[in-house]
């Protein structure tokens, strides 16, 4: 039954011809006289809409047309319509997850917020390093400009299945007519996908998989093949080692992936070991710039050192050369020799018969250091394969052609046409590179933040990849499209799991393995070593070098490594740490070459510096107009150029930076001979953050000490090697940071934080510096504000050289000390005034001025320098509106709202670290990097504010996570742990040579650190007292 | 201000064979009269470069302060040059006007007038630069200790930047009083000649209804003295705040405890080079030969030789103490071995020249008694102050503690524009000025006509009254 019930909401509703009623009808409750105003001519006419009305009338209609033109800027903030459960908005969730891009492999914890990863971070829970690059990578995740996005045929966008279908009819086209197709991927150590191509194989026999490593080390893993039977690269464990012997191998570096971490282990002053390390090479490279000794040798000079010094430490008499380092060599070998198995030998020349001497060297020492039970699968790359590939595809042997994540139509001469001729050519690839737009089918593989997948790194780990965010564009795995092709129905996540239950788990969790993102298992270490003919292999190794007046030293930069992540602005714009050079690649040329070929970097008047052009061949290959970097320490006759730069297809415009130096790479080998070289005319814009090179006599900024001075209990560090600055005070000598104007807050409560640098630890690798951008949102800025020095780094790592003085000059910096000893009859208190006299006769100006000049094989010095949040901050008091305090915890605060931009604290602050916003950096066409696209800024931190135009920024000790941390515990209802406070870059550091604590912790590490013999300020004379202490650099150059 | 009696072996401050009624005449004639070919080819000049320097200011205010030449090491560069150029210009005036007065020198009565405006014009001009040198110039106000609704934000009281912004205000404030105050009974002389009413009426107004009544000259007398003597501690104060911008701060070469005297002297200097560059011009456009005498050039060249006497001491000091400190720190500060080898050499060196050696010929009589030499004197100092602060703030910037962080500046079309911009409307304002204003001060020049009058002189001798 109907109901005929009325709803009243007030009694005037109910009541007919109410009020409401009459509303309900009729809008206007008094009729509007339209027909009176409109109707009448006459009384239109006669209307009195007076000038002043009609002005109103406009007024107003202007008035209201433009308000509602107006409209407030959209911000796109889509908030959760269902929350998801294991997302808390505004808590980052951390994975373990594993990074492998073919060059780079690394155990990392992803760092999500809100579904979107955000950082990577070292899982140091297994010994996880994470460079530069491997930070980075989190922002390749969002490069929306080189990522594939979409299959492609041609292109024409194609479906997944068309593409599935369609290559599925060739492959099959091709093994029934048994003709060859080959699977090129790069190194992929992941036990599972090789299990997935083997049964790719099985069912079409006619497929065979090749490894190219763009940047190759094919040699060694021959070399090893040959003595240990397995292809593989032998394991250092450089913490054991007591003498480091390298070849051109920077070991610091890109060189097998780099062995920073057990290296900076070795070398502990404070536990009174330290690893005595000669690098023999003729490029400045990292492990050289960090090396106790460095011997200059141009390449083919290498080849005969490694030779001499085999013959040296096993008295055999290898055909060889003598070099003009040869007592330097016998030195090193009667170092190793003494070391025995505390000794290792390495060497960079990618030449089987050069890694066969060192294996030898090695095996003749019987050295710990080298592990070849537990080797390293990261390059996997075989040269001879390629080469015949090459060869095959050119002859049209080879009619099919898969590739993944490689790029060999940039990075390998002749591919881009010999692939042309095959039939089905099929890229599967992360990036829209020149291979991926080459081939008939481009189809989109996912980033490593988006797989699943597993690496075994070293033979006895196995590290797990889990996605951290749901594929961003309409991609698939590798291992699910040869599934796929194979006929498979299962997806690769079962397989995964699978093949983990059985060949690796051994009846752990899968679950905990997933949680902790690797697997460690025990290996038997049962060793066969076959027999070497090392005669033959030197008698080979010395016919192949071609000694000739200019050598080339290929190298990967710190930055780009073999160039994949070239579409990365972050990387783009890190600093190569020895040249301090952004945005570019270059000639490294030595000053005397550079004397004589007449190259010159000039400062410009805005400080930035040009080079000259080169035009070099090699071996008939000419690349023209190479930027020339006159580079110290540099071997005469030797060049460098870093692979990887120069990449065009697909890369923003700015980021098209360098020359491809990927031609003169022939047969994968970094050392060319028969180089020819000429200047070419022209000025290259370099765009460099650090112009000085030398540290101008200035040494209490950095100060260094041999390792027999830390070890010698005898002496006062504060009197000898780690003087503080002293002042006179009631006329007697005390320290600086003693006297005070003013009362010292008590920082006795709460929390108070401190960062302890070792210069000693820090190898340089700019690790830091990239984990800073991420955490911080430090923005890009471009090649040219970084020429004219404004870069926007928080944290930079200041290089300087030094190089022995000559003796005029060591008696002028001579100390008081010394001084007295040499003056004995001076009375005591004559002794100051005729020091100084001594000094002054000398002449300061003269001694700062050739101090100025390095030499030309200096010593490299890394000083990471960020804001020392002082105590008593010069930049605190001068602001006038006090956007720049103190706050209770140590930090020196920036308020950026409050900062009106007059620039003052910069100039007033003695370490330089402050940066300004010149230009609006954020939604800026004119600075088009990640944060100027929708995908790009997904990688910002939500916790850290984008900086505005006009305002000053600078390291606030990553407080964010300070709080974060303070927070939890807050929450978690206890005090803070041990070592629980951390900043992006003490945890970006693989080295331990940053270390962030909290020193009101007696137990935290910082505390023992700031109080430690090697700690110092910077610029203590200042007074400035800062919260960043500094250990002093130690080296252990006094060994033999 | 009577007419004392002054010797005829004294050379008169007034030329000429002058009554009372040809001063006024005199004063009065550029305002009453047509502006001539040159005033209009000399403003449009000048406005055309303040057009295109306010253009450089919105094109810097509305994209970024990244249009400059600055960089992350130096901080500031022409912007706080220029500031501290022309507030060091503006020192004169209150000198002339103030001291002057008190120590009674009745030479000032020709240049006072002149001199204070130019103070005034140049404070514009300074104060432009703190304002647009900020990264976000529409919150400058919040430098102003004023009650806000930000909470218990405050100004910091600590920072020198501060202290520019009252010692600044309170100079200009000043000074604009006392220059008005001058003014009055002068503006009064013109509305009473007015024809025109609108000019009368205006005249009127500026003369804050002067009427010439003796207790009208008496507050006149009084309020001239108490001005002066407050004046005068800001000849002192302003500059000396302004050096501890750089004196307070931890820059070597900028802290150090000799800048406040040094920085005063070297105001006065370039203040008194700038009006000699004034009057040495408008005294010819203006016809002012007469009172503007051989006299007044060389009494104030004069003061330039002594001003920049102390400002060489000062130097010499500074560069002795940076090597005689032996520090390494030192050894690249604006005057040290470091500043006179480096980059900035030339710099450096058109400091020495401008500053130091070209005042010297300043010694000869014959020299600083020269119109023309005099001028070109002053145009050089007018450069070599210039340098003096680029030098201090460039060249120490540019050599920091660390020395990874040494670079260099090079000023973009902007910073260049900015500068010029700001001495287009200087001239642009000053020319305006001297069609509108009494250029000299009459009323007090008349007072001194019968005691320092050349023709008053010659009668004396003719009645042979020593």
């Amino acid at each position: 039954m109907a109901s005929n019930k009325k709803y009243w909401q007030s009694v005037e509703e109910l009541k007919e011809g109410s009020v409401v009623e009459t509303l309900r009808n009729n809008e206007f409750v008094e009729e509007i006289p339209t027909d009176e105003f409109l109707g009448d001519k006459e009384t239109l006419e006669t209307s009195s809409t007076s000038r002043r009305d009609f002005l109103k009338y406009v007024g107003f209609s202007t008035a209201a047309a433009s308000l509602a033109a107006c409209e407030g800027p959209v911000r796109k903030s889509i908030p959760y319509v269902v929350q998801p459960d294991n997302i808390v908005v505004g808590v980052a969730d951390w994975y373990a997850t594993t990074i492998a891009d073919g060059f780079d492999f690394a155990n990392v914890l992803v760092k999500t917020r809100e579904g979107r990863p955000i950082q990577i971070m070292p899982n140091k829970e297994i010994g996880g390093v994470t460079n530069a690059r491997t930070q980075a990578s989190v922002l390749s995740l969002y490069d929306s400009n080189l990522r594939l996005k979409e299959p492609r045929k041609g292109t024409t966008q194609i479906s997944w299945a068309d593409a599935d279908k369609e290559i599925i009819a060739e492959l099959e086209r091709l093994n029934a007519a048994n003709e060859s197709v080959v699977l090129l991927t790069g190194s992929l150590a992941s036990p599972s996908t090789d299990k997935v191509i083997a049964d790719f194989i099985a069912k079409y026999p006619n497929v065979k998989h090749v490894v190219y490593d763009a940047v190759s080390e094919s040699g060694t893993a021959d070399a090893f093949e040959a003595m240990y039977g397995t292809r593989a690269l032998p394991n250092y464990d450089f913490s054991k080692a007591e003498v480091i012997a390298s070849i051109g191998a920077d070991i610091l570096g890109d060189w097998q992936g780099g062995y920073e971490k057990s290296y900076a282990e070795g070398r502990k002053p404070e536990l009174g070991k330290m690893s005595y390390h000669v690098q023999i090479e003729s490029n400045m490279s990292l492990a050289g710039a960090n090396a106790d000794k460095r011997i200059v040798a141009k390449p083919s000079d290498q080849v005969y050192a490694l030779i001499n010094l085999y013959n040296t430490v096993t008295g055999a008499n290898m055909p060889s050369k003598a070099t003009a380092h040869d007592a330097e060599i016998k030195k090193l070998a009667t170092s190793l020799q003494k070391a025995g198995n505390k000794g290792v030998v390495v060497t960079g020349l990618n030449d089987k018969n050069a890694q066969l001497i060192a294996l030898a060297i090695n095996k003749a020492l019987n050295s710990e250091v080298i592990d070849v039970v537990n080797v390293n699968n990261t390059r996997q790359g075989n040269d001879t394969e390629v080469a015949q590939l090459l060869k095959d595809l050119s002859s049209g042997k080879v009619k099919g052609l898969v590739t993944y994540n490689v790029n060999p139509n940039y990075s390998l001469t002749g591919f881009a046409d010999a692939a042309k001729k095959a039939s089905l050519s099929v890229a599967i690839s992360t990036q829209d590179d020149a291979t991926a737009t080459a081939m008939q089918y481009a189809l989109p593989a996912p980033h490593n933040l988006e797989s699943w997948g597993d690496v075994s790194a070293s033979a006895n780990t196995y590290g797990l990849m889990q996605p951290t965010i749901s594929p961003i564009f309409n991609t698939r795995q590798i291992q699910d499209v040869l599934l796929k092709w194979s006929g498979s129905s299962v997806n690769y996540y079962d397989i995964l799991k699978e093949f983990w239950s059985t060949n690796v788990l051994n009846g752990a969790s899968w679950n905990q393995a997933l949680h902790d993102g690797f697997f460690k298992k025990e290996l038997e270490s049962v060793v066969t070593v076959n027999d070497i003919d090392i005669n033959t292999a030197a008698a080979t190794l010395v016919k192949n070098t071609t000694p000739s007046q200019y050598e080339l030293n290929l190298y990967t930069s710190t930055a780009l490594g073999d160039g994949k992540q070239a579409n990365n602005p972050w990387l783009q714009e890190l600093p190569d740490p020895i040249t301090r050079a952004s945005w570019d690649n270059y000639l490294t040329v030595s000053m005397a070459d550079a004397k004589e070929l007449g190259f010159d970097n000039p400062v410009k008047d805005n400080g930035a510096i040009d080079g000259n052009y080169a035009n070099v061949t090699v071996n008939g290959v000419t690349i023209n107009n190479i930027p020339v970097m006159v580079q110290p320490g540099q071997a005469k006759g030797s060049f460098g150029l870093a692979l990887g730069y120069g990449r065009t297809q697909g890369l923003k415009e700015e980021m098209q930076v360098g020359v491809n130096a990927y031609p003169f790479y022939a047969n994968g080998n970094s050392i060319q001979y028969n180089v020819s070289i000429e200047k070419a005319s022209g000025w290259h814009k370099f765009a460099c953050t650090q112009v000085q090179k030398t540290i101008a006599g200035r040494n209490d900024i950095l100060k260094e000490a041999t390792l027999k001075e830390v070890l010698n209990k005898k002496l006062d560090p504060k009197h000898t090697w780690n003087k503080p600055a002293m002042v006179s005070y009631d006329h007697q000598e005390v320290e600086a940071k003693t006297i005070d104007l003013w009362d010292e807050h008590n920082r006795e409560i709460g929390h108070h934080f401190n960062l302890s640098i070792d210069l000693t630890s820090c190898t340089g690798c700019g690790a830091c510096v990239v984990a800073c951008h991420a955490e911080n949102n430090v923005p890009v800025v471009g090649k040219h504000e970084v020429r004219v020095g404004r870069d926007m780094h928080w944290l930079r790592i200041d290089r300087y050289y030094s190089s022995e003085v000559n003796e005029k000059q060591v008696e002028a910096s001579m100390t008081i000390e010394e001084f007295k000893a040499q003056n004995p009859n001076i009375a005591n208190q004559e002794v100051e005034r005729k020091y100084a006299e001594k000094i002054l006769e000398l002449g300061g100006g003269d001694l700062f001025a050739a101090l100025e000049t390095s030499a030309e094989n200096p010593q490299v010095a890394f000083q990471p320098m960020m804001c020392q949040h002082c105590n008593h901050a010069p930049c605190e008091t001068v602001c006038p509106v006090a956007a720049t305090s103190h706050g209770r915890q140590g930090q020196n605060q920036m308020a950026y709202n409050r900062c009106v931009g007059t620039r003052y604290c910069a100039n007033n602050c003695p370490y330089r670290v402050r940066r300004f916003n010149w230009f609006n950096y954020s939604d800026n066409s004119e600075f088009d990097f990640n944060m100027n696209n929708d995908y790009g800024k997904m990688v910002l931190n939500p916790d850290v504010v984008v900086r505005s135009r006009g305002v000053m920024e600078k390291c606030s000790m990553c407080i964010q996570m300070t709080q974060a941390t303070i927070l939890k515990a807050k929450k978690e209802g206890r005090a803070v742990k041990k070592d629980e406070f951390k900043t992006a870059c003490s945890e970006a550091c693989s080295t331990g040579a940053m270390v962030f604590g909290d020193v009101n912790n007696t137990e935290d590490k910082v505390t023992q650190l700031k109080e430690d013999n090697r700690a110092y300020h910077v610029l203590d004379y200042i007074g400035t007292k800062p919260n960043v202490v500094y250990q002093v650099k130690v080296r252990n150059t006094n060994e033999a | 201000m009577s007419s004392h009696y002054e010797s005829s072996y004294r050379e008169p401050l007034v030329l000429g064979n002058k009554s009372y009624h040809d001063i006024t005449e005199d004063i009065a004639k550029p305002i009453e009269g047509k502006a001539n070919k040159n005033w209009y080819i000399a403003f449009y000049i000048s406005l055309a470069a303040m057009l295109w320097g306010f253009g450089c200011i919105f094109y810097t205010v509305g994209t970024g302060i990244g249009v400059w030449g600055l960089n992350k090491n130096i901080g500031w560069a022409w912007d706080i040059t220029n500031f501290v150029w022309w507030v060091g210009i503006g020192h004169a005036g209150t000198l002339i006007s103030a001291v002057l007065l008190l120590f009674r020198q009745k030479w000032r009565m020709a240049i006072n007038r002149s001199a204070e405006a130019m103070t005034i014009f140049a404070v514009f001009q300074a104060g432009l630069f703190p304002i647009i040198h900020m990264g976000r110039p529409w919150n400058g106000y919040w430098v102003l200790p004023i009650p806000n609704q930000f909470g218990s934000l405050w100004v910091n009281f600590n920072s020198p930047l501060l202290w520019d912004v009252f010692a600044i205000s309170t100079y200009l404030s000043v000074s604009l009083v006392f220059w008005w105050t001058g003014l009055l009974p002068d503006f009064a002389m013109i509305r009473d000649r007015a024809v025109k009413p609108f000019q009368k009426k205006i005249y009127a107004l500026l003369s804050f209804g002067w009427s010439g009544r003796a207790k009208d000259w008496q507050r006149f007398e009084e309020v001239s003295l108490v001005l002066a003597g407050l004046a005068t501690p800001l000849v002192l104060s302003v500059h000396t705040i302004v050096s501890m911008d750089f004196a307070t701060s931890i820059n070597p070469g900028w802290h150090s405890t000799i800048f406040p005297p040094y920085f005063v002297a070297g105001a006065i200097f370039s203040g008194f080079a700038m009006v000699q560059t004034l009057l040495g011009i408008m005294r010819k456009v203006t016809n002012m030969e007469e009172y503007i005498t051989r006299l007044h050039v060389e009494y104030m060249n004069i003061v330039i030789i002594l001003t920049g006497g102390i400002v060489a001491v000062a130097y010499a000091s500074e560069f002795f103490i940076a090597w005689y400190t032996g520090s390494p720190y030192e050894n690249y500060t604006y005057m040290s071995v470091g500043a006179a080898t480096g980059p900035y050499g030339w710099a450096f060196w058109s400091l020495i020249l401008f500053n130091i050696a070209i005042p010297q010929l300043l010694w000869f009589k014959k020299l600083r008694r020269s119109f023309i030499v005099s001028f070109l004197i002053s145009i050089a100092i007018n450069i070599g102050m210039w340098f003096e602060r680029f030098d201090i703030i460039a060249i120490v910037l540019s050599k920091g503690h660390l020395p990874s962080t040494w670079w260099r500046f090079e000023p973009t079309f902007v910073d260049v524009g900015i500068f010029v911009g700001t001495i287009g409307f200087f001239f642009v304002l000053f020319l305006l000025y001297a069609r509108t204003f009494p250029v000299i001060a009459q009323a007090e020049v008349k007072t001194i006509l019968k005691s320092s009058g050349e023709n008053f002189k010659k009668l004396r001798e003719e009645n042979n009254e020593h």
